[in-house]
């Protein structure tokens, strides 16, 4: 697959690399495990979801900084497409990171078209655009949560991505042309794929949606080169796996016990680790059909990258009755603090709880609450990171009985709401502040338990949720920072909606965007606005940066994705009034 | 058509209040004269409408159930009529997840549903749809419903391909369901 010009070629970028010449950002090159490995240290180029394998989503170039961003304007736009229905969805909508390299940046729209657009001369053209023919209701009928599609990987000379009805679609990086596809998830059992997928040593790592359509969650490892699978680690383990035992029911709850994937993780290669998070468990609010802590269900995995082997877990709500997902990203980081040098891994839980652990071990190190309001538990036990009211006597957890939805109490108000304290949004961590900066939903909602008969409820493609979750109460939203060494929060801006899109860190600043529209710059230190645009359009994705040309841009992709539109927007009715849309903003100075 | 947070049954004072309502809404003019049988077209259109504003909750084959969109209420086994349809989706069910979807369902002085105008109702008592439908929308969505939904027994293979054609794999789980294990498509091209 990969030319002798591209090996070549490869070589001299990693050369390039050595010699220090990364910074300036030009690299005619494949894209090699050195060049992913050093990620962070091509300023001016953005080749992996999360900027880097430790998900920092941080970059070091700073034209645009606290003194200049007054001055950002857009300097061109993009549209682009995949705005159309399918499924129960009126429209898809742009949840992607873009990836840069060499001055070209590669985005998706929601059903999983690929668009390469050159920004050479200070506009963007499309060089071309790649459909993948996505099977749009197929996939959009059990799509719980939105058409939604996060952005691609880059290795060699192709072009890596997802599509909603599962499959996995290498493609030319130079002519746009599909070289192979591979059906990797399989929408008649409910799964759907929604990630970025992660490249470490030249495998395609892939996440699954559709734990409330009762699947048994996955993460998979394809090879690029021979297109063959390489692993499969399913998150809830077979009868006589370690963790099986956490599934203590007698109808066999593990088959449809949900634990997806759907969040790119992060990769450790100093311990060739891949660290990955896992959703909720199956059905979400009837935990009484699941007695049990439900391993793996919401918590952080860490996997061998070779073999799929798990090596550690941490869960942060076991028994979870809330839809407290963990699948967020893992941000790995070495901080120096009271407590000495460590390596973390840093988790915003959709319980509302930032988690740092022992990335080489996950044993626990601080809990910090980073929403105004959480009802569901007292706190963290400080020794072993669970929920005060834990207690692994028993199969059916109640953390705090009345705000724990069970078949007794079937109407319950949750704090976080069922959306989390955090969702997908990405966080973004510097480096250099040691500051983690977190895209929070300050949030309660209403659970409405129905119980789950066994061998009844279950459908195949059927919602499996054992209820649902409805928004009399307004809800908004902060970005909060916290000292990553201490777990100490450190500030909060408070924001008139929810956190729907994340953030991307630079040396002195953070940016973010909101549902209505707006796109913010803060003081990496404060948290002071110092910056704001109305994109008129509702923003669901994380902002980037890119260098070309010599001149450092913002790149942010702009129409109202994810499934808030359609689940959640009686807790901001205000939002009801964005429509739908479909563009790439591009800010400049 | 969307969610309905509470999973119980409606209590006898709201069910009730639909019996008093459906009669209200001869006298009161929401209902209409029984119109002619809908054309194939109406209800392709019907269709398309009740896809975009009903089938998140009420799902595809009208049977509802539990999910993010609540526990709507199933349309295949539904006994209301066309008149009693068109008041509830253009008034929706308050104190429940079915918004309304009549832009002035709760304005004015005429209190044309339930008999509740701005001032009987409480914050949240009443959910507004996110899109609004004409009169006329509503009633092309009753036909539809109970032309291809109502009374049907359990969705099969030709209810899925009758709802979303022949063009998408989306009912192949009808002719070969799906057992445990691994996903078994084959690499494509």
């Amino acid at each position: 697959m990969i030319s002798f010009r591209n090996r070549l070629l490869g070589g001299c970028a990693a050369a390039l690399i050595a010699l220090g010449f990364a910074a300036g950002g030009a690299y005619a090159a494949d894209v090699t495990q050195e060049r992913l490995l050093n990620a962070d240290q091509e300023a001016g180029n953005w080749i992996l979801h999360h900027k880097d394998f430790s998900a920092h989503r941080y970059a070091t170039l700073d034209q645009i900084n606290a003194s200049t961003v007054k001055n950002l304007k857009v300097a061109w736009t993009v549209q682009l497409g995949g705005i159309e229905g399918g499924g129960i969805w009126s429209h898809g909508g742009l949840e992607g990171t873009p990836l840069a390299e060499d001055g070209f940046l590669y985005v998706t729209d929601g059903w999983g078209s690929v668009y390469k657009i050159d920004t050479h001369g200070g506009e963007g053209k499309l060089v071309w655009k790649m459909d993948p023919k996505t099977d749009h209701d197929w996939a959009g009928a059990i799509a719980c949560c939105g058409v939604d599609n996060r952005g691609v990987a880059l290795w060699g000379d192709m072009v890596i991505s997802h599509t909603l009805d599962g499959r996995l679609v290498a493609t030319d990086k130079e002519s746009g042309k599909v070289l192979w596809q591979r059906q990797i998830a399989n929408p008649d059992k409910g799964e759907v794929v929604t990630g970025a997928p992660l490249v470490v040593k030249g495998m395609a790592i892939t996440g699954v949606a559709g734990a409330e359509y009762g699947i048994r969650g996955w993460i998979a490892a394809t090879d690029l080169k021979t297109h063959a699978e390489v692993w499969r680690t399913y998150t809830i383990p077979a009868k006589g796996e370690p963790g099986s035992e956490t599934w203590k029911d007698d109808h066999n709850a593990a088959a449809n016990g949900g634990g997806s994937t759907w969040v790119t993780g992060s990769y450790d290669p100093s311990t060739n680790t891949i660290v990955w998070g896992v959703g909720n468990p199956g059905p979400d609010w009837d935990s009484a059909y699941r007695p049990g802590d439900n391993l793996y269900t919401d918590s952080s995995l860490a996997v061998d990258a070779d073999t799929g082997r798990i090596k550690w877990h941490f869960q942060h709500t076991p028994n979870d009755p809330y839809d407290y997902d963990s699948v967020a990203e893992n941000v790995l980081a070495d901080v120096n603090g009271p407590h000495g040098a460590m390596k973390i891994a840093l988790e915003a839980d959709r319980n509302g709880i930032g988690y740092a652990v022992d990335r080489n071990t996950g044993k626990f190190i601080w809990a910090t609450p980073f929403v105004k309001k959480l009802t569901w538990t007292k706190g963290v036990n400080p020794e072993t990171g669970k929920p005060m009211e834990y207690d692994a006597s028993k199969g059916q957890q109640i953390y705090n009985p009345e705000a724990t939805p069970t078949r007794t109490n079937k109407v319950t108000i949750i704090c976080p709401g069922n959306m989390g304290g955090k969702n997908w949004p990405p966080t973004a961590y510097n480096p250099k502040l040691q500051t983690w900066y977190i895209p929070v939903i300050e949030s309660c909602n209403k659970v409405t338990v129905e119980e789950t008969v066994p061998g009844k409820s279950y459908k195949s493609r059927e919602f499996f949720t054992g209820g649902g979750p409805s928004n009399p109460i307004k809800i908004t939203g902060s970005v909060t920072a916290i000292d990553a060494a201490t777990g100490k929060i450190t500030g909060k801006l408070e924001t008139p909606f929810p956190m729907l899109g994340g953030l991307l860190a630079t040396p002195d600043l953070v940016f973010a965007g909101q549902p209505d529209g707006h796109v913010m710059a803060l003081d990496a230190k404060t948290l002071a606005k110092l910056w704001d645009f109305n994109t008129g359009g509702g923003v669901s994705a994380p902002p980037m940066t890119f260098s070309v040309d010599g001149k450092q841009y913002i790149a942010l992709l702009v129409g109202q994705g994810g499934a808030w539109d359609k689940w959640f927007i009686d807790g901001t009715p205000e939002l009801k009034k964005i429509a739908p849309s479909s563009t790439l903003y591009v800010f400049g100075l | 058509m969307r969610r309905d947070g509470n999973t119980r049954g409606p209590s006898l004072l709201v069910r009730g209040l639909f019996v008093l309502a459906a009669l209200l809404a001869v006298t009161a003019g929401i209902a209409r004269a029984q119109p002619p049988a809908p054309s194939p077209a109406d209800l392709e259109l019907g269709k398309k409408l009740y896809r975009t504003n009903c089938a998140g909750c009420h799902k595809w084959h009208g049977n509802g159930g539990g999910g993010y969109g609540g526990d709507a209420l199933s349309l295949r086994h539904t006994t209301l009529d066309r008149e009693q349809i068109i008041t509830t989706i253009g008034c929706g069910r308050p104190s429940t997840g079915m918004p309304y979807h009549l832009r002035d369902a709760y304005e004015g002085d005429e209190k044309k549903c339930y008999g509740l105008g701005p001032s009987d109702l409480s914050p949240g008592m009443v959910l507004a749809a996110n899109a609004f439908l004409r009169p006329s929308e509503i009633g092309i969505i009753a036909d539809y419903v109970l032309a291809r939904v109502k009374g049907r027994g359990e969705p099969g293979y030709d209810d899925c391909l009758e709802f979303f054609g022949t063009g998408s794999r989306v009912c192949n789980i009808f002719k070969s369901p799906v057992e445990g294990g691994p996903a078994a498509a084959p690499p494509g091209k």
